[in-house]
């Protein structure tokens, strides 16, 4: 589904990605792990045409997408949960959440797709009048992936969805990811929560200073030696 | 003090409010979307003033019904100057937009003082004659036409931004720019509909302005601008009710403040006038809610 290879990507002159290159099949849950500032972010934004990479491809679906800008890649179906919810805080949670259904392909579906997201967090129903920027944190990464799921997408990347969460928070984060697995949802995870992410995911891709340097299945990389180590403590 | 009289400049300053208004609405707009600060929005007012003028000089139509032919073609010319000066220099630093847009006061003054010479230009409105006679009080129908005008293009500007997928889009870009991008939000088309909807304002205020009875010249841009820049201040960056309020306010003190500054100095046995002292009262407003609230009356910390 998603193709990446021989990707390279700098910020002004300072190379940060060398030579990425993985793939992710339709229905995985692929995660991506890595020590802070290794180059996470950096990858699924210029996946999401935020970033333009220096050189390499990305082929989503068997199109070239890295010449497309941001908004287009969205009506490819790819959405991006960011790292830090990005949500309009002086919006309601009913108006972030018709936002999150702007793309054409997204837009007739408006009802149904709130339907889905109200079911998966009803909550967000209760709340839908509330400001956004008035919600607390976890309500808000809540909020940032009901948005994302508004626009049907066919692949989801989610960069960080546990980070600041309490611990039960964080497990209802990787509940719904399991669910959205169960209907079909390819998701590409960032996460520095090794644990419950290696658990969920089918395959994960480890990061170091803008390389890969690993690959495997979840179960078998939480017992990797490397891993245990590294990112484990043990 | 006569209240008839004193009525009569209260509109005056709602007339000269609207005007302010209309120019801090576009101002706030482009702001918010772009992060710009368009310093020659004014000389927009000025080139709408003008295309006003050259419509009517050679149609000789009902002026009011010109006043959407100009802002459509200021609208026009504003995609040009976004897409041609501000796009290219956008996230290069905030002194080149400054630099740049100081430029464009410099460039459109200069062309209109070029190509139509610096006479103050003016067209008749076919109201000019009419007075509304509300008891003793005399109000002249073009300035009533221009306050429901502008009440009307508030209350759609208003709508357009609430209850339209368009105007949705706009308010996101300004609140999160990457994140509408990732709504799937072509964020570079609503910089330039931020800045054709800005111009279009600046059009309507200048050619209002111009049928009401003001001369036009290229210079006369200047300082409605910056009183529209107070208006903003004043209200708070990004605003709209605050631009509203502050519109109101500024248009009416600088008109009726000399007004009781004139009857407070004949109660000594002076006669003397001080419409002169507009812009000082208009300015020493804005340095007062500087002081006391540096980030506008509606505005929020931290912006
Ligand atoms: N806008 C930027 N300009 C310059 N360098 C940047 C920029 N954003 C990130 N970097 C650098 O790129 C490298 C990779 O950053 P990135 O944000 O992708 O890391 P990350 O793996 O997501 O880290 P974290 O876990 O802390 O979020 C870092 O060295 C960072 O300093
Ligand atoms: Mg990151």
């Amino acid at each position: 589904m998603l193709e990446i290879r021989g990707l390279n990507v700098s910020y002004e002159r300072v190379q940060v990605l060398w030579d990425i290159s993985f793939n992710i099949e339709a229905g995985e849950v692929v995660t991506l792990l890595g020590s802070n500032g290794a180059g996470k972010s950096t990858t699924v934004k210029t996946i999401q045409g935020l970033l333009k990479s220096g050189s390499g491809s990305i082929r989503f679906m068997n199109r070239s997408i890295d010449e497309l800008p941001a908004y287009k890649i969205v009506e490819e179906g790819v959405a991006l949960v960011p790292e830090g919810r990005e949500i309009f805080p002086k919006m309601s949670v009913l108006e972030n959440l018709i936002l999150g259904a702007y793309a054409s392909r997204a837009r007739d579906l408006l009802k149904d797709s709130l339907e889905w997201v109200f079911n998966l967090y009803p909550k967000l129903e209760e709340r839908k009048e509330q400001l956004a920027g008035t919600m607390s944190g976890g309500e808000q990464q809540m909020l940032a992936i009901a948005r994302a799921l508004m626009s049907k997408p066919k692949l989801l990347m989610l960069d960080e969805p546990s980070l600041g969460l309490a611990p039960v928070i964080v497990l209802q984060v990787f509940d719904i990811i399991k669910k959205l697995k169960e209907e079909g949802v390819t998701v590409l995870l960032v996460e520095q929560n090794i644990h419950h992410a290696l658990e969920i995911s089918d395959r994960a891709y480890i990061m170091e200073k803008g390389r890969i340097i690993l690959e495997g299945k979840g179960s078998d990389l939480i017992n990797n030696h490397y891993v245990r180590e590294a990112y484990l403590g043990m | 003090m006569d209240i008839g009289v004193l009525i009569q400049i209260l509109v005056w300053g709602i007339y000269a409010g609207c005007i302010y208004i209309l120019l801090a609405i576009g101002l706030n707009l482009i702001f918010g979307v772009m992060k710009v600060v368009n310093f020659a929005h004014g000389e927009l007012l000025m080139l709408g003033a003008y295309a006003a003028f050259w419509i009517y000089t050679f149609s000789s139509i009902n002026p009011y019904l010109i006043v959407p032919l100009s802002m459509l073609l200021i609208a026009i010319l504003g995609i040009f100057i976004e897409r041609l000066c501000f796009r290219p220099i956008m996230g290069t630093g905030k002194l080149n937009e400054i630099f740049l847009s100081l430029g464009l006061i410099y460039l459109f003054q200069n062309l209109v003082a070029f190509l139509w010479s610096t006479n103050s230009r003016y067209i008749r409105s076919p109201y000019g004659e009419v007075v509304v006679h509300i008891g003793a009080i005399k109000l002249p129908l073009d300035y009533l036409i221009i306050i429901i005008v502008t009440i009307v293009f508030l209350i759609a500007f208003q709508l357009f931004m609430k209850k339209t997928t368009t105007g949705r889009a706009m308010r996101a870009t300004s609140q999160n720019r990457e994140a509408a991008a990732l709504m799937g939000i072509n964020v570079e088309r609503m910089d330039m509909l931020s800045f054709a909807l800005g111009s279009a304002l600046a059009a309507a205020a200048g050619s209002l302005w111009l049928i009401s009875g003001q001369m036009a010249n290229p210079y006369m841009g200047a300082i409605p601008a910056i009183k529209a820049f107070a208006v903003v201040i004043i209200g708070g960056l990004g605003s709209i009710p605050g631009a509203i309020i502050a519109g109101m306010t500024l248009g009416i003190a600088e008109n009726v403040v000399p007004y009781f500054m004139q009857a407070l100095v004949a109660v000594f046995g002076y006669e003397m006038s001080f419409t002169g002292w507009k812009d000082t009262i208009a300015f020493l407003i804005l340095i007062i809610v500087l002081i006391l609230r540096p980030t506008g009356i509606f505005g929020e910390r931290g912006e």
